[in-house]
């Protein structure tokens, strides 16, 4: 039975999927073929999901001699033969409504994502699963092309509609010639060049000749090298945490130095021989607390010698423009004690306690990092590092890095999984001002609530571990604190102490 | 005319003549088809899906004069369905478009009493139904407000020769009845992209060119006022309503299809028609070309009924389906009415086996089809094919919406990259965090996509401009004072008389922000009266500060949107100050859609001719920054995103610039205002630089090497 061909095209808002469906329509009509096309753009175009239908009546007007097909305006469910989308989690959408079906469809599916407001506002990670969308969409269609299409587009120098019309070209399902398609764009006369280019990326990625890179992980810390004798300390340390050690000793020498480097190598001894899924956590956050993040940390960031050539290529500038780099600083009095020694970083927060002014007391900067001046102001605070170990924050971080290390020590000899999810804590404390008070605010709020109560047997180290673990999802759910507050009100139930081992 | 799409292209296929071939959009067929009708005048008031009617025959100012064609852009409905009052006295043709719902609820008083004395000139209303899939408004139809002012309420077929057709055939029937005609087109409708072979334009017999010489001669009967009405009211059902009825029938609007399944028939509105055809095709009851096996009643025109038609088809029928979408259903009320009296004992079938609320697409059309078939026994066409249709349908549906363990992210539209209104509610966040929260007065807009996060904010939306009004009786109950937000569209829309005048009037204390970017944005850019450019690229010459000024509002301010501190502050001020009376920010900053495209031409001029050019951008440190995403929640442009942490001991995702920031400067704002964190930095690249410029660059690149920075 003849039936029209149906195509479904899910975009973005704002990517050119109405100038895509244009393409698609010229071409079946510059190929005599009945065609019609339907779109809900609306608000939709300010880049929120939307979607695309086409209907093409596989046979000439000639061939079937005058009479009108008459074409479905929406899609339904199982009836879609292609369906081409230009972003993964629009993919999974368009298969919960059942237009991508094993029996019948072929599905084209870009491979990148671009994040939803809900996934990027998430305190932790809120991204959708992505191997799941790509798994998903294989198991319900028929056949599929998978490729990322942002990065062809990119290479291309086109818009990723280009790239999704070489694709839907390529896939071979519609009777309609490459040529056709290429003349389409140049009849059309607007960005020609780069519009084919696009076409042809995706053309060639349909018909799957398309190279995959692999992403190497960049190595931050390329320009340390480890001594000799923090190597041969390293090796002693299970297989497990090895890529970690390598990474952690260059990132602490860079932050501080090699005495510092070994310092974290002292804290971690200990759990060597434990349980090594404890060994592993604790290698990992203990290296990211210790490079805490310290206003001299954020001047090494900004002043490292491959920073400008880096930005640079972000702006796409060419050889002869010129680049000027401004830095959004607001240091407050928090900030500004943080780097003084412990006795005047006192006195100034004692004084600071009995006046709003000061204590409100931030200075707003927007500091040219790209002029002499500005580069210089950076550079002296990154030297500060050589007086780090007397700064008052420096002091502080080592009392309480000391502090979660006693709590995870104390519990892995209860329990393996409770000292594991405390060293996960971590996890918490990051960022800046609000952002680091919040932080560690929660992990006390957790400690107070289920770690202390746990390491003095008052409830049980298992179940504990479990609390802990969703009291540390439910701090990351919500800034206000508003599920972690719930959450640790519903685990809250104590447990009895259980009765001591008679041995 | 709109800034955000020029029609010139489309300007040219409304020239087309007998017997060329029209390929494009069904709306602007709709624009040619009106052309094509002789229409005098046309107006209207912007809107998805029919925004382009009018956008189009803007851009097309040279075709319209050579026509003597005058277009108008009303400033609400109300003003576009009053235009239609020349046709009362006048034999011009006149058509305006609008959204509706909403468009025809603002147009309602003027179109009673449009209807009411009735049209010599033949009236059109072309109604964008925004109704299901993609729909922005409320969800309510039209057809009530055409039968209870007795409009008539055409829903031709959706493809373009049958639209077109009806366009032409609606002016006769508003001539032949003396009554204004209202076309429905959904939305897909409006967008569907196919052809149709033209026909001549007609030039209007009486134009702007060839005017007339004297006004109409004084006549009481064509004022809808008393006594006159009471008469009027009797015409409608006496004269006019017989009158369309028997045009209906004589031209053979409503379309007839037999088929072999006589026992059984259905009834459906032309806009349903291809989807009804799809479905019964696919149940092996039609082919793709439209030949059904039940006979089919097509309404084209959905009101009024023609009852000799319905009974005609009924009778000697055991089952009647009748498709008909929204609540209550009108249509199956009425047939049953006229079958009832006619005492014809057909069955009928509609909202027993179709929902009551929402749009009829494929899907739901096929469960409806199979409940009529199972209603009516399978004995209607091929059993098998019935059933493996209907489990092939099941098997589609089973597991989709449960492929997914966890919902999937829901993707709403959101504020355009670098948008000046997102500012307003970076601080409006940020100052609620403060003081606490405070009562929202949302409004319709691009403004409107605050609702969604990462802002949440909006405790009500009461329609166009409506948001101040809409305070009125919350704020008396309130400890603080509450805001409202209202776009400068919404503002001229009615927002002017309907909030601010009566604040004004009744003492109020409401605080009213209005976003000042120059254009209806949400709409797609259409100019206003306070736009900086209008009609044909001149200035309107109207100010939102300066009508405001001329009222006395007691407290002002325009503030920059982008400057987050400053508007915090300013927020703050009109919400503790003791000063009495209505306070109104003014929230300025130019379409960034609109403006990115006026940028685009100039730089591009600048680049050709060797000038200096700035691009500014932001980007984040990855190194610096935790991934706690705080710059997010009070931003949410879709510019500002995450990436994987490129640190292999941190899993969160790191937040991260894309390469479609324009550097409208919020997040170095926001990062100051919220003292968030050192993460970001804006980079200027300078194109064609000047000699010093370059100089000084050089200069500075080699002494930052020898400090150890970045070397050349």
């Amino acid at each position: 039975m003849t039936a029209p061909l149906t195509l479904l095209i899910a975009a973005l808002g704002g990517e050119g999927g109405g100038v895509l469906t244009s393409w698609i329509v010229n071409a079946a009509q510059d190929s005599n073929l009945p065609v019609q096309a339907t779109s809900i753009p609306g608000v939709a175009q300010r880049t929120g999901a939307t979607t695309y239908y086409v209907e093409i009546w596989p046979q000439t007007w000639d061939e079937i001699d005058g009479a009108e097909p008459v074409f479905a305006l929406s899609p339904s469910p199982g009836e879609i033969d292609v369906f081409a989308s230009s972003e993964l989690l629009e993919t999974g959408r368009q298969i919960q409504s059942g237009y991508v079906t094993p029996d019948r469809t072929l599905l084209i599916a870009s491979t990148h994502r671009v994040f939803a407001t809900s996934e990027k506002m998430k305190m932790g990670d809120g991204r959708a699963d992505n191997k799941q969308l790509v798994q998903v969409a294989g198991d319900r269609s028929k056949s599929q092309i998978f490729f990322d299409m942002e990065d062809a587009a990119r290479n291309a120098g086109a818009h990723i509609s280009a790239v999704l019309l070489g694709s839907i070209a390529g896939c071979g399902t519609l009777p309609i010639s490459d040529e056709t398609f290429r003349e389409g764009i140049r009849a059309e006369g607007k960005a020609v060049e780069a519009n084919l280019a696009g076409f042809e990326a995706g053309l060639k990625a349909a018909k799957g000749d398309v190279a995959v890179q692999a992403l190497q992980p960049e190595d931050r810390f390329a320009h340390v090298t480890a001594t000799p004798d923090l190597l041969k300390r390293a090796a002693s340390f299970p297989a497990e945490v090895q890529p970690t050690l390598d990474h952690a000793i260059r990132r602490l020498m860079d932050f501080q130095d090699t005495a510092y480097a070994g310092l974290y190598l002292d804290r971690l001894a200990p759990y060597a021989d434990g349980e090594v899924d404890v060994l592993v956590r604790v290698a990992k956050y203990l290296a990211v607390r210790m490079s805490f993040e310290d206003v001299i940390r954020v001047a090494q960031a900004k002043t490292r010698p491959e920073r400008l050539a880096r930005i640079r290529a972000e702006t796409g500038a060419a050889a002869g423009d010129s680049v000027k780099v401004t830095e959004f600083l607001k240091p407050g009095i928090a900030e500004f004690c943080d780097v003084l020694p412990e006795g005047i970083a006192r006195m100034v927060l004692a004084r600071a306690e009995k006046s709003e002014k000061l204590r409100n007391w931030h200075k707003g900067m927007e500091l040219n990092s790209s002029s002499v001046t500005g580069f210089l102001k950076l550079k002296t605070l990154a030297g500060m590092r050589r007086w780090r170990r007397r700064t008052w924050r420096f002091r502080r971080e080592q009392e309480s890095i000391e502090a979660w290390l006693d709590l995870i020590s104390q519990a892995q000899k209860l329990n393996a999984a409770l000292a594991a999810e405390i060293a996960e804590c971590a996890r918490l404390i990051k960022g800046y001002s609000d952002t680091h008070v919040r932080g560690t605010g929660n992990f006390g709020r957790i400690n107070a609530a289920l770690i202390g109560p746990a390491l003095r047997r008052e409830i049980d180290a298992e179940s504990a571990a479990v609390d802990i673990a969703a009291a540390r999802e439910a701090a990351l759910a919500d800034p206000d604190g508003l599920t972690l507050t719930q959450t640790l009100s519903a685990s809250a139930v104590p447990v009895p102490a259980r009765r001591e081992a008679a041995e | 005319m709109s800034a955000e799409r020029s029609f010139s292209k489309e300007v040219e296929s409304l020239r087309l003549g007998d017997g060329e071939v029209f390929h494009g959009e069904g709306i602007l067929a709709v624009t040619k088809a009106l052309l094509q009708s002789g229409v005098a005048y046309v107006g209207g008031y912007q809107g998805a899906p029919v925004s382009h009617l009018l956008d189009v025959l803007l851009d097309a100012e040279e075709l319209m004069d050579e026509m003597g064609i005058h277009v108008e852009t009303g400033t609400n409905e109300a003003a576009a369905a009053a235009m239609l009052g020349a046709s009362i006295n006048y034999p011009l043709r006149g058509a305006v478009g609008w959204k509706s719902i909403v468009g025809t609820n603002v147009a309602a008083d003027a179109l009673s009493n449009l209807a009411s004395p009735g049209v010599i000139g033949g009236a059109l209303i072309v109604s964008g139904e925004d109704y299901g899939e993609g729909a922005s408004i409320i969800q309510e139809r039209t057809l009530s407000m055409a039968m209870k002012s007795s409009m008539w309420l055409v829903d031709p077929r959706p493809n373009l020769t049958s639209i077109v057709d009806t366009v032409e055939s609606s002016f006769e029937l508003s001539e032949a009845s003396n009554t204004p005609v209202i076309m429905q087109l959904r939305i897909r409708s409006c967008h569907v992209q196919g052809r149709f072979i033209a026909r001549d334009n007609k030039k209007p017999p009486i134009n702007t060119r060839e005017r007339q010489k004297e006004p109409a001669p004084f006549n009481y009967g064509r004022l809808a006022h008393p006594p006159v009405t009471f008469a009027q009211e009797k015409l409608k059902v006496e004269e006019r309503l017989p009158a369309a009825q028997k045009f209906i029938c004589d031209r053979k609007l409503n379309e007839f299809f037999d088929g072999d399944i006589e026992r059984l028939g259905i009834i459906v509105p032309g806009g349903l028609y291809n989807t009804l055809i799809r479905r019964l095709a696919r149940l092996g009851l039609a082919d793709d070309f439209g030949n059904s096996k039940i006979p089919l009643m097509v309404l084209n025109v959905v009101f009024p009924l023609v009852p000799d038609q319905i009974r005609d088809f009924a009778a000697g029928k055991d089952a009647v389906l009748i498709i008909e979408e929204g609540n209550p259903e009108y249509i199956e009320h009425q047939i049953n009415t006229i079958l009832r009296k006619a005492d014809i004992q057909t069955r009928l079938h509609g909202k027993d086996v179709f929902p009551m609320a929402g749009e009829y697409n494929g899907a739901v059309m096929h469960q409806g089809l199979m409940g009529f078939i199972e209603a009516e026994g399978l004995g209607i066409g091929d059993p098998v094919q019935i059933r493996a249709e209907a489990d092939r349908i099941d098997a589609a549906m089973d597991g989709a919406e449960a492929a997914f363990p966890t919902a999937l992210p829901p993707r709403p539209p959101q504020f355009c990259t670098g948008c000046p209104e997102r500012p307003v509610f970076s601080a409006l966040k940020l100052l609620q965090e403060d003081i606490g929260k405070v009562h929202i007065a949302a409004d319709i807009g691009c403004h409107a996509f605050a609702t969604f996060e990462p802002f949440s904010m909006g405790n009500s939306i009461l329609g166009y401009g409506m948001s101040l009004a809409s305070a009125a009786a919350v704020s008396p109950f309130q400890d603080k004072r509450s805001i409202s937000i209202m776009g400068d569209g919404g503002f001229w829309h009615n927002g002017l008389t309907t909030g601010v005048i009566a604040n004004m009037l009744n003492e109020g204390d409401a605080v009213l922000v209005i976003m000042q970017n120059g254009f209806t944005s949400a709409t797609g850019q259409q100019f206003i009266p306070s736009s900086a450019k209008g009609r044909g690229g001149r200035d309107p010459g109207m100010s939102i500060e300066r009508t405001l000024e001329a009222l006395g509002v007691p407290w002002m301010r325009t503030v920059r949107t982008y400057s987050v501190a400053a508007m915090v502050e300013t927020l703050r001020e009109a919400l503790t100050t003791s000063e009495k009376g209505l306070k109104i920010i003014i929230a300025d900053g130019e379409c960034q859609l609109a403006r990115q495209r006026r940028l685009r031409g100039e730089n591009a001029e600048k680049l050709k001719s060797g000038k200096r050019v700035e691009l500014p951008r932001f980007g984040i440190d990855d190194e610096v920054c935790t991934g706690d995403h705080s710059c997010i929640r009070l931003s949410g442009c879709p510019s500002l995103t995450i990436k994987p942490n490129p640190d292999p001991l941190r899993e969160d995702p790191v937040a991260s610039v894309n390469n479609s920031c324009v550097g409208c400067g919020l997040c170095g704002e926001v990062s100051h205002a919220a003292v968030l964190c050192p993460s970001f930095y804006r980079a200027e690249r300078v194109r064609n630089p000047g000699m010093l410029e370059r100089a000084v660059e050089g200069m500075r690149k080699s002494v930052i090497g020898l400090l150890g920075g970045h070397g050349a």
